[in-house]
């Protein structure tokens, strides 16, 4: 990629990302986190409060797995046993008298999924949109995000009826970001095989091994900087194209939590996925060290470019090569071998 | 293999010192049994001798005093009792003590009993016993046999004298309490809760006044059982089994949850299985990989990959999990995901050793 297209991607990237992490400009009114046991979102969620502590942003926790409240979290909903309508009632009045930006998270929607009592008469959109959308018209405009976290590896519940979509695809067509997390010592590694045309490894469930739920181990993938979670999104935005781009949020000890310059990188400036090649093709085109001089002064160079090549001479038809033969004139110091010539 | 302490250094720094709120997972297969490690579990809240503080054990001294509360729903009281003598626990006198009690969920899980023997918490026999209550007793599966871990033959009263078995059960403030199991769905999980949760409060009341209220640690063995036997259509599910976990963890200081993790419990659900699958796989899956989401540690037992060996029973890899750093909980969280093996011994003593020592 041309350096100049490249910066710009990382400029225009890095701005979007930092958007939709800080709640700026309602980027995204719902974005929906995809995790999995192998990389759990909550790196991202405590980021994603940190961000809204920053910038004074009212923040809610709709704690569906969660038993303790997070840090910074403003309002804390437990949602154990809760049918949706009453949750929503409780999110509602949470909010009351907040400042207008606010954001909603939720823990894990999959119980909610799959709860027993909310089969019925549960919509899922209605659901979520109770919560971007104001009450009465009357009400002062606000500006609301919500994060939904979604766990991959928890089996969807049988579907209601056939027609019906999935869980996951209700979700994804409905939300405006999509960010799905991977381990970023498991990109590296599904790298290093693709790099040797190898099959990808997989993790944890994917193993399918007889008691393994998990499959992430810190110590032998080892040293500090494998640390960090990759973020693969797909924003949509409002004109309908898709930016798709893949992040790299590093883990939250390596930075003060007040810190306000952006800290989200892209995956491929980062050093241990792309390695510089740029400075390895440099040193590829420099001269092998040796103790001969292989280079040419800029008199051989002129005197190599003026010696006629025997092709150029036949194609000419009439010169001294006749048609291409070689001529080569025995100097004294050439030793003529009979027996070379005959093969 | 040279003898280990019983409760092993390699094992310590994740049996000791749960943090606050806090779930762990104990995932387990068929062939590589967690008994032992519930054991270790209660030994370490237990059984810590004052003053050894080599294992980093803060419960008898410094900080506040534990008190365990264990929920079976595979083994019955004779089973642990037999298993935690072997590592010098004395169960019966700790429940006298009031330092540990034990829930029964297994004998009479599905047995409804006549309105007035609701807790079995019989006190009135004095004599020699009518066969209704003891009847239960006797009559427990007890251990079930197979499970990987070499158990003996418990100890189990002859039932020429039933007399020292009422006795037994009947002794003490913290006797052996029996869960029922009525009604579908939530209404049927809260009654089990509160029967769980009344045991926990017994426990937290002070013996004496002015005592501190004590951190009380629960072990819920393989809940998984009343899951696998109710199933969605009596409206038990893996969110309502989540819910009634969280409920318990309220109650409490910390929380293990022994579950099983065999391969037909948990991948056939999954999305690249060819078959489509049973409503029980499909709430197991869920609510073991829920489990696993919630909690902060996660530990797994599994056979070894190569195959049986003679000095290995497993293997046991401690993971961190979905809910792992949620919470900044300092010294505490700091532990180190790892693989280890480890060997039940016929003793019941276990050695904890890394691959290759």
């Amino acid at each position: 990629m041309a350096p100049t297209s490249l910066s710009h991607r990382q400029t225009h990237n890095l701005l979007l990302i930092s958007k939709l992490l800080g709640h700026r400009d309602t980027a995204s009114p719902l974005t929906l986190l995809i995790d999995s046991l192998e990389q759990p979102a909550t790196p991202l969620i405590k980021e994603y409060i940190r961000r809204a502590k920053i910038s004074k942003v009212h923040v809610t926790l709709i704690a569906f797995e969660t038993l303790k409240p997070l840090d910074g979290v403003d309002s804390f909903i437990y949602a154990r046993r809760k049918n949706p309508s009453e949750i929503a009632k409780e999110v509602a009045t949470a909010q009351q008298k907040t400042p207008t930006r606010r954001l909603i998270l939720i823990d894990s929607i999959n119980p909610l999924l799959r709860a027993q009592r909310a089969n019925a008469h549960f919509h899922l959109p209605t659901f979520l949109s109770s919560f971007l959308i104001p009450s009465s018209p009357s009400a002062p405009k606000s500006d609301t995000s919500l994060v939904v976290n979604f766990h991959n590896d928890v089996p969807n519940p049988p579907a209601q009826s056939p027609y019906q979509p999935s869980p996951l695809s209700t979700l994804s067509f409905l939300a405006t970001t999509v960010i799905t997390l991977h381990s970023f010592s498991h990109i590296l590694a599904q790298k290093a095989a693709r790099d040797r045309s190898l099959a990808a490894p997989v993790f944890g469930l994917a193993e399918e091994q007889d008691g393994v739920l998990l499959g992430r181990l810190d110590k032998p993938i080892g040293n500090e900087s494998t640390q960090g979670i990759v973020l693969e999104m797909e924003h949509r935005r409002r004109s309908g194209r898709g930016v798709l781009e893949w992040y790299i949020l590093p883990p939250a000890s390596s930075y003060p939590p007040n810190q306000l310059k952006e800290i989200v990188t892209l995956l491929d400036d980062h050093p241990l996925y792309r390695p510089p090649v740029d400075s390895g093709a440099q040193e590829g085109e420099e001269e092998p060290q040796s103790t001969f001089e292989l280079g040419l002064t800029d008199r051989q160079r002129k005197d190599r470019e003026g010696v006629v090549l025997p092709y150029f001479d036949a194609q000419q038809g009439d010169g001294p090569g006749e048609g291409g033969r070689i001529l080569y004139d025995m100097g004294e110091e050439d030793d003529f071998d009979e027996e070379e010539d005959e093969i | 293999m040279p003898a280990q302490p019983p409760l092993p250094p390699l094992l310590a720094p994740y049996v000791s010192a749960l943090p606050q709120s806090s779930l762990t997972l104990l995932s387990s297969v068929l062939g590589a049994t967690g008994n032992w490690l519930i054991l270790r579990y209660l030994y370490s809240a237990l059984g810590a001798p004052v003053g050894d503080a080599a294992f980093g054990l803060h419960g008898s001294e410094g900080g506040r005093k534990r008190k365990v509360v264990l929920v079976s729903f595979l083994r019955g009281w004779e089973f642990w009792r037999s298993e935690a003598k072997r590592l010098g626990l004395d169960l019966a006198r700790l429940t006298d003590k009031r330092q540990f009690a034990f829930v029964d969920g297994l004998s009479e899980l599905f047995y409804t009993p006549t309105p007035s023997s609701q807790t079995t918490t019989t006190t009135s026999t004095s004599g020699p016993a009518p066969s209704r209550t003891v009847l239960p007793v006797r009559s427990q599966p007890g251990p079930l046999p197979a499970r990987g871990v070499p158990q003996p033959a418990p100890a189990r009263p002859t039932p020429t004298n039933p007399h020292q078995q009422v006795q037994q059960q009947s002794r003490g403030p913290g006797p052996v309490k029996r869960l029922h199991l009525s009604g579908t769905g939530v209404q049927a999980l809260d009654a089990l809760e509160n029967d769980i949760s009344s045991v926990i409060k017994q426990l937290k009341t002070p013996v004496t006044p002015g005592e501190e209220e004590p951190e009380i640690l629960l072990i819920v063995d393989q809940p998984d059982l009343l899951l696998a036997a109710t199933g969605p259509a009596k409206g038990i599910g893996a969110t309502e089994m989540g819910e009634w976990i969280m409920g318990l963890q309220q109650n409490v200081h910390a929380t293990v949850l022994a579950l099983s993790a065999d391969s037909p419990l948990i991948h056939n659900a999954a999305e690249s299985a060819h078959q489509p699958s049973t409503p029980l796989e499909m709430e197991s899956a869920a609510f073991a990989i829920g489990s696993a989401h919630r909690a902060q540690m996660v530990l797994q037992l599994r056979n070894l990959e190569t195959g049986a060996a003679r000095d290995v029973s497993g293997v046991l890899r401690v993971s961190k999990g979905g809910a792992w750093g949620q919470v900044d909980a300092g010294a505490e969280d700091k532990w180190e995901e790892r693989e280890v093996l480890y060997f039940v011994q016929r003793d019941g003593g276990v050695c904890v050793f890394g691959r290759g020592e």
